[in-house]
């Protein structure tokens, strides 16, 4: 009998534990992604997704439990893990003095990509960014547009994993069409997406699963149906409803 | 390239897109080449002022007629100091000391004509050196720098997206300290620059200026380094420039001045008018050279008699009033001598005591180590008074001897020497240190700056490792 071959997860979060001082905010988290897979983690306020991404990225100590990137452990070798992901903050915080071709080359080469201009030119084109703008500094860009900036970033990274916390927020309707398009690309490059969102429709748009974190780990999860309608959106929302109550 | 040289490069990027930064960076500079070139000035003219017066009074020296050798002892000379060549980038303590001493017999005058007592009242807060701005300042300048190098990107939260594109808090902290250290030293470029230009001149020594920039350089690097260490631990960058600038008054403003205060304290110096009356006190128990009838000069003619196998002082060969002067002046030397000594061992204790606390005020260190290389120090100071002492000494001493062995052979009431003697009279030039003679002042003060940076280096992990866990 033939044995499917073992497929490493993108991300493996086992039974993870985290307080901050005496408050806990992760109790038990489990969490795999696969590759090529987009995961929706939606919760309220403290119910610890911000800790989930900042414990992927290694810049916390978990109490216990494991967490693995592409098989690393961010916290036992963060710059291993972290050259396997790329993060957009939910306020995109770059240089205000340099351009935006000039912050995503910076911030390139800070993580060590040999990746080129053209690299750059084609994440700035797949966000949807005016070319007239690529090279205008930040000071004069609007939220929605530093948000694509910071996109293009992550996907000039070309990386196997991406964290999103709050990846449309602050992106007109049009502009989340175009992102959930580009994440939908990323899946095709079996890239493993991520993201903590409050966006329920985007998120059924184009989540392969959607997880509910409450207090500390995920209390359900829905996977998308293969055929009709993908998500049951009515549902969703009182679920969502409900985990904001409980937060 | 490292993640610590684009670091590094961004920061002066950042620099260059800041105008106010900018502008002050081209004040400074401004500042340090001004007061280069006008220090220089100063220093010529002062120097032509005392060749010209020192000439003048060498002339009118050997101008003197026939005279008593006694009168030419208190018509005494002026002797000046010449100013060290590198006294124009920093005057140390040469505005507030004194550059020209009256020497005649019996007495020790102090140092008179300082340059702060005839300048304007501008000159008594100091003189607008290179040292002064490197000095005060520079670190000004580089905390404006440096303050918020880390700080703001904690503020901005770029560091968070910094730290997500795999770079560690040491390289980041690394980069800021490149960055910030290169500006330190192209902030000091232009005063290294006027220090070579002089040296190539043949002004001075390249030894002495190459530990003039080794010492400016660990200054200046201190100050950017300790801007970004503060800035890595501080939460905000107005947390950091609060602390930097308390630093910086402590370090600059308030421990200067405090610790000579606390060392007067500590060990009292006698006042002017009580060294006076002590030192008067002393000099009546050994007698007066001009009372005849003083018991120790009795004495003192009676063992010269025997020497010479006569009477009478009137049958000695030599006159015995010269005898008289030459051990008067012997006895009241070596009585100003011990005088001097004593207040000089005071001062030293003082000093000591402002060098050991040092460590506590890096300031200190480096004003010791610029004013010790540019030979401006109180040291360098001491060292002409003693030089123009031992002059003195031996120019009174000749005057007497030419009493003692060439009056004998004048006739009259009113007898006088040729005034062609006069020109056998040596002429004061003051042989400055050699550099070699400095290396104990030097150690200390080098060991307190390369101290700050160790210590700076040591607490740059810890530093750092904050900085990677703050991503959180």
């Amino acid at each position: 009998m033939m044995t499917e071959p073992h497929i490493q997860p993108a991300v493996e979060i086992a039974q993870l534990h985290h307080r901050y001082g005496a408050d806990p905010v992760l109790r038990g988290l489990d969490l795999i992604l696969q590759p090529g897979e987009i995961y929706a983690l939606m919760g309220g306020n403290g119910a610890g997704k911000s800790t989930t991404l900042a414990a992927l990225l290694g810049f916390i100590s978990p109490e216990s439990g494991t967490v693995q990137v592409c098989g690393i452990d961010p916290v036992a070798d963060p710059r291993a893990a972290r050259a396997q992901m790329a993060y957009v903050p939910e306020n995109v915080s770059l240089y205000e003095h340099l351009t935006a071709r000039e912050n995503i080359s910076y911030f390139l080469a800070l993580s060590d990509s040999r990746r080129g201009s053209d690299a750059i030119e084609a994440a700035l084109t797949d966000v949807g960014l005016a070319s007239s703008a690529w090279d205008k500094r930040l000071s004069g860009f609007s939220k929605g547009m530093r948000q694509k900036v910071a996109i293009a970033l992550a996907l000039a990274r070309d990386v196997p994993v991406l964290l999103l916390d709050e990846p449309t927020s602050g992106l007109d309707p049009r502009a989340v069409l175009e992102f959930n398009r580009l994440l939908d690309s990323a899946r095709k490059r079996r890239v493993a997406v991520l993201m903590v969102t409050h966006d329920l429709v985007s998120a059924v748009d184009i989540a392969d699963r959607i997880g509910f974190l409450i207090a500390g780990r995920i209390e359900e999860e829905r996977e998308a149906q293969a055929s009709g309608s993908r998500f049951d959106l009515n549902a969703l929302h009182d679920r969502y409803t409900h985990a904001e109550r409980a937060a | 390239m490292s993640a610590a040289t684009l670091i590094a490069r961004e920061e002066w990027r950042l620099l260059a897109r800041n105008r106010a930064g900018l502008l002050a960076t081209a004040l400074l500079v401004l500042l340090v080449l001004v007061a280069s070139f006008t220090s220089l000035e100063r220093r010529s003219a002062i120097e032509a002022d005392r060749e010209r017066y020192q000439a003048s009074t060498d002339h009118d020296f050997d101008a003197q007629p026939d005279r008593h050798p006694h009168r030419m002892v208190h018509y005494g000379q002026f002797v000046f100091r010449p100013v060290a060549p590198l006294a124009f980038f920093d005057a140390g303590v040469d505005s507030f000391t004194g550059n020209t001493i009256f020497l005649e017999g019996h007495r020790q005058n102090s140092a008179n004509f300082a340059e702060a007592r005839q300048s304007s009242l501008l000159l008594r807060f100091g003189q607008l050196t290179p040292a002064f701005v490197l000095q005060t300042l520079a670190p000004l300048l580089l905390i404006f720098l440096g303050f918020a190098s880390v700080a703001r990107e904690k503020e901005r939260s770029t560091l968070r997206l910094m730290l997500a594109q795999g770079i560690s808090g040491k390289s980041l902290l690394f980069g800021k300290f490149l960055g910030q250290g290169v500006l330190a030293l192209l902030i000091g470029l232009p005063a290294f620059t006027v220090l070579v230009v002089f040296a190539a001149t043949g002004s001075t020594g390249w030894g002495t200026v190459a530990l003039m920039i080794a010492a400016y350089s660990a200054w200046l690097l201190l100050w950017a380094f300790l801007s970004v260490l503060v800035s890595a631990l501080a939460q905000k960058p107005r947390d950091a420039l609060a602390v930097l600038i308390g630093l910086w008054m402590v370090i600059v403003i308030l421990l200067p001045r405090a610790l000579p205060q606390a060392a007067s304290a500590q060990t009292e110096l006698a006042t002017k008018i009580e060294s006076e009356i002590a030192l008067h006190r002393d000099l009546l128990e050994i007698g007066d050279s001009h009372d005849p009838e003083d018991p120790y000069f009795n004495d003192f003619r009676d063992k010269v008699l025997a020497q010479y196998g006569v009477d009478t002082v009137e049958d000695l060969p030599v006159d015995y009033t010269g005898l008289v002067s030459i051990e008067g002046e012997k006895l009241t030397t070596a009585i100003h001598a011990d005088s001097a000594q004593r207040q000089a061992a005071l001062e030293t204790e003082q000093n000591a005591f402002v060098h050991r606390f040092s460590v506590l005020s890096p300031l200190i260190a480096i004003r010791q180590l610029s004013m010790a290389l540019a030979g401006s120090d109180p040291t360098a100071h001491l060292d002409f008074l003693d030089q123009a002492e031992a002059f003195r000494y031996d120019f009174v001493q000749q005057l007497n001897r030419m009493q003692a062995d060439l009056l004998p052979e004048v006739e009259g009431d009113d007898p006088r020497i040729s005034a062609e003697n006069w020109k056998e009279i040596p002429r004061f030039s003051y042989q400055s240190s050699d550099r070699l003679d400095r290396s104990d002042r030097l150690v200390w003060p080098f060991a307190v700056l390369l101290g700050w940076l160790a210590v700076i280096a040591v607490a740059a992990p810890f530093a750092a490792r904050r900085i990677g866990r703050m991503g959180q």
